[in-house]
């Protein structure tokens, strides 16, 4: 069968392959071609190394040396929930617990559902460690751990120890529901933030009056961003209608809204609307009408980022869906609007964390919100005219940073992990 | 549709397949601005016929078959597809929409979807087909364009012959009774040409109808029951791909053969 001149070929042998070429640089190279690859890189990274490690050296001798964290020790529990009745603490302990219950099984069926789906495209994904943990969490890992190195007792230690514990279990029940049941994760999350309010409320609790600290930061927060998401994608189709009034009246609220400093709508909130409601008509509370305000504002502003996500979809989109006899509402909901979302992630993350920072602005409103306790309790007997602010400022500023900074990383995981497949 | 011989109207209008039409265009004019992007069609198309539609850019072959589900409006004429007519009525453009599927130049896959998830949208949505079938029927249509180990992966994983062949599973899965391609292969590397025709010509042999604009002429010799020559909105020549390739009648059609083969 085989021609005699055909032996006479050798074989290729393994070695022959072809192999990508190695790029490895060991970490006197990486500094060379990164920090002194020129005389002006060289001087640049002295200067600056040496002005960083100087700052870095200042930093830590403030958090460990300088600092009288005494001020923030005696009023820890005014930082993390203000006047908060503190015979009913239990309540906001019950509430972390519910949410992070909650938190869980919505990580737990989610996680499962990609799973999945790695699973059926033959991708492997990485498995979820300890280490994977820290790394994704570190800044709230470090806020929680001094926090807690500035309690007086044993008790808030293990009771995050038993937050956590909930939130394992969670996830524990979370991959474990059934497929029908996991698709409902949005549905875990209203009602977890439902009942996990109704536990500080109900039954003899702390109305929203009694609030403060960074709860109340989160909670508006949390709220602000529940209510004015959905109201501002109405916002976005609004002003895309085919219809003129709804475009009008869209457009109309959009650039009202964005025209005004949220600081304005909110002393009106607080000063004005009770002139122009009748006296028969009892106002809404204080916290309730800022956050009216900080709904109202924050749509604006998240209806034209959802707008420039639905600019980006090529028209090509729409029609495929159209020839396919799917309706304008079907293709808006399932085709359009689900990339317009994904194209809009870091711009709306941008938005909700400035959401965040504005909520110091209840401040100037009288509420007892994280600022506020820190700019207060340098006025009480024991801490006055020392120039507390000095330890107080930067606490709170860590606490913000720790938060916003976590939405911003977490933001960017979701980008990747919906990123996968899409060009 | 002036022609100096008189066998133009009549070939244009004779529904080849079954003898049955199926598509029926009659003066379809279609108005872009001052620029008459059809300018009186007619043209009728049988069951299970293969009509292609050739031309140079700009002559509207494109504008034509988008018209016939809507994705353009026509201004004048009459366009009826399966015995419905086209109306401004949105019931009844869902109604020609769902009879017809289209595949379009860049495929235009939903990249945030998977292959299957892709096919199964809208059986699921417009057919109310529940999971568990229309994933049978997807699974069935990747069978049949010979991709059924992509089905979990995204549109963005895939090289563009198979997305393309997506894009046909995809229309198919809402079993419509005209298929419309809308220069399937013009996106394509040319290694991958091939395996799009040969899906398209496994279509044809089935008996779905199909009205192909291409630039692919060994495909219209091959498959074609009809083809048409359109020149500046116009219905140039109509005639069997012998005929249209072999003795072409007008001057327009030769210049254009001569140009391209």
């Amino acid at each position: 069968m085989i021609p005699s001149t055909e032996a006479a070929i050798p074989e290729p042998t393994e070695d022959v392959r072809l192999s990508p070429p190695v790029h490895e640089v060991g970490p006197v190279e990486w500094a060379r071609l990164n920090l002194f690859s020129s005389w002006f890189n060289t001087v640049l990274t002295v200067v600056f190394g040496i002005l960083f490690s100087w700052l870095a050296y200042r930093a830590a001798r403030f958090v460990v040396v300088t600092a009288e964290w005494e001020i923030v020790r005696r009023n820890l529990t005014n930082f993390m929930v203000g006047r908060f009745d503190r015979t009913q603490l239990w309540r906001p302990w019950v509430a972390a617990g519910v949410l992070a219950l909650t938190g869980g099984v919505v990580a737990g069926a989610m996680g499962r559902v990609s799973a999945e789906l790695a699973a059926q495209q033959d991708r492997t994904q990485p498995k979820v460690t300890l280490a994977g943990y820290i790394q994704r969490f570190w800044p709230l890992i470090i806020m929680v751990l001094f926090v807690l190195s500035m309690t007086r007792t044993i008790w808030p230690t293990i009771l995050t120890a038993l937050v956590l514990a909930v939130g394992l279990a969670g996830r524990r029940v979370g991959t474990a529901l059934p497929p029908a049941a996991r698709r409902l994760t949005w549905l875990y999350a209203v009602v977890g933030l439902i009942v996990a309010v109704q536990v500080l409320v109900a039954f003899g609790g702390v109305g929203w009056g009694g609030w403060g600290g960074v709860h109340i930061n989160v909670f508006v927060t949390v709220v602000g961003i529940v209510l004015a998401f959905p109201l501002g994608m109405l916002l976005a189709l609004g002003r895309r209608s085919s219809l003129p009034v709804v475009r009008w009246v869209s457009v109309a609220y959009i650039e009202f809204f964005r025209g005004v400093p949220l600081l304005a709508l909110l002393l009106v909130a607080q000063f004005v609307v009770q002139f122009f409601l009748p006296p028969t008509i009892a106002a809404p509370s204080f916290l309730m009408r800022a956050l009216i305000v900080i709904v109202l504002f924050e749509s604006a502003y998240i209806a034209e980022i959802v707008r420039g996500g639905l600019q980006s979809i090529g028209r090509g989109q729409i029609e495929a869906a159209q020839a396919l006899g799917m309706s304008p509402w079907a293709t808006t909901r399932r085709i359009v609007l689900p990339q317009a979302l994904r194209a809009v992630i870091p711009a709306m993350v941008g938005q909700f964390i400035s959401l965040f920072q504005d909520t110091s602005l209840l401040y100037v409103l009288g509420f007892f919100e994280l600022l506020a306790v820190g700019q207060n309790v340098t006025s009480q007997t024991d801490f006055v005219g020392q120039g507390l602010q000095a330890v107080t400022l930067p606490f709170v500023a860590f606490i913000f940073w720790a938060i916003s900074y976590s939405m911003s990383r977490e933001s960017r995981r979701l980008e990747t992990r919906l990123g996968i497949g899409v060009r | 549709m002036t022609d100096s011989t008189g066998n133009l109207t009549s070939a244009a209008l004779v529904a080849g397949g079954t003898g049955e039409a199926m598509i029926t265009l009659e003066g379809v004019e279609k108005w872009f601005g001052d620029f008459a992007a059809l300018a009186g069609v007619d043209l009728v198309v049988g069951r299970q016929e293969v009509v292609v539609v050739i031309g140079p850019s700009g002559s509207g072959k494109s504008t034509l078959i988008r018209c016939i589900n809507r994705l353009e409006k026509h201004d004048r004429g009459r366009i009826v597809v399966d015995d419905t007519e086209m109306s401004d009525d949105l019931r009844n453009i869902a109604e020609i929409r769902r009879e017809t599927g289209m595949v379009f130049q860049s495929f235009n896959l939903f990249p945030h979807l998977t292959v299957l998830e892709n096919i199964t949208l809208a059986p699921r949505q417009v057919r109310r087909q529940s999971k568990l079938d229309a994933d049978a029927v997807g699974m069935e249509l990747l069978e049949r364009v010979k991709i059924p180990e992509q089905a979990h992966k995204y549109p963005g994983q895939l090289s563009g012959g198979q997305q393309q062949r997506v894009a046909i599973a995809r229309a198919l899965a809402m079993q419509p009774k005209v298929m419309l391609f809308d220069e399937p292969t013009s996106a394509l590397d040319p290694e991958m040409v091939a395996e799009v025709l040969d899906a398209m010509k496994e279509l044809a042999r089935t008996g779905m109808t199909m009205i192909v604009v291409t630039h692919e002429m060994g495909f219209a010799r091959e498959v074609a029951d009809r083809v048409v020559f359109m020149a500046d909105g116009e219905i140039v020549e109509v005639g069997t791909p012998q005929h249209f390739f072999d003795t072409p009648q007008e001057e327009r059609t030769k210049l254009f053969l001569a140009q391209i083969l």
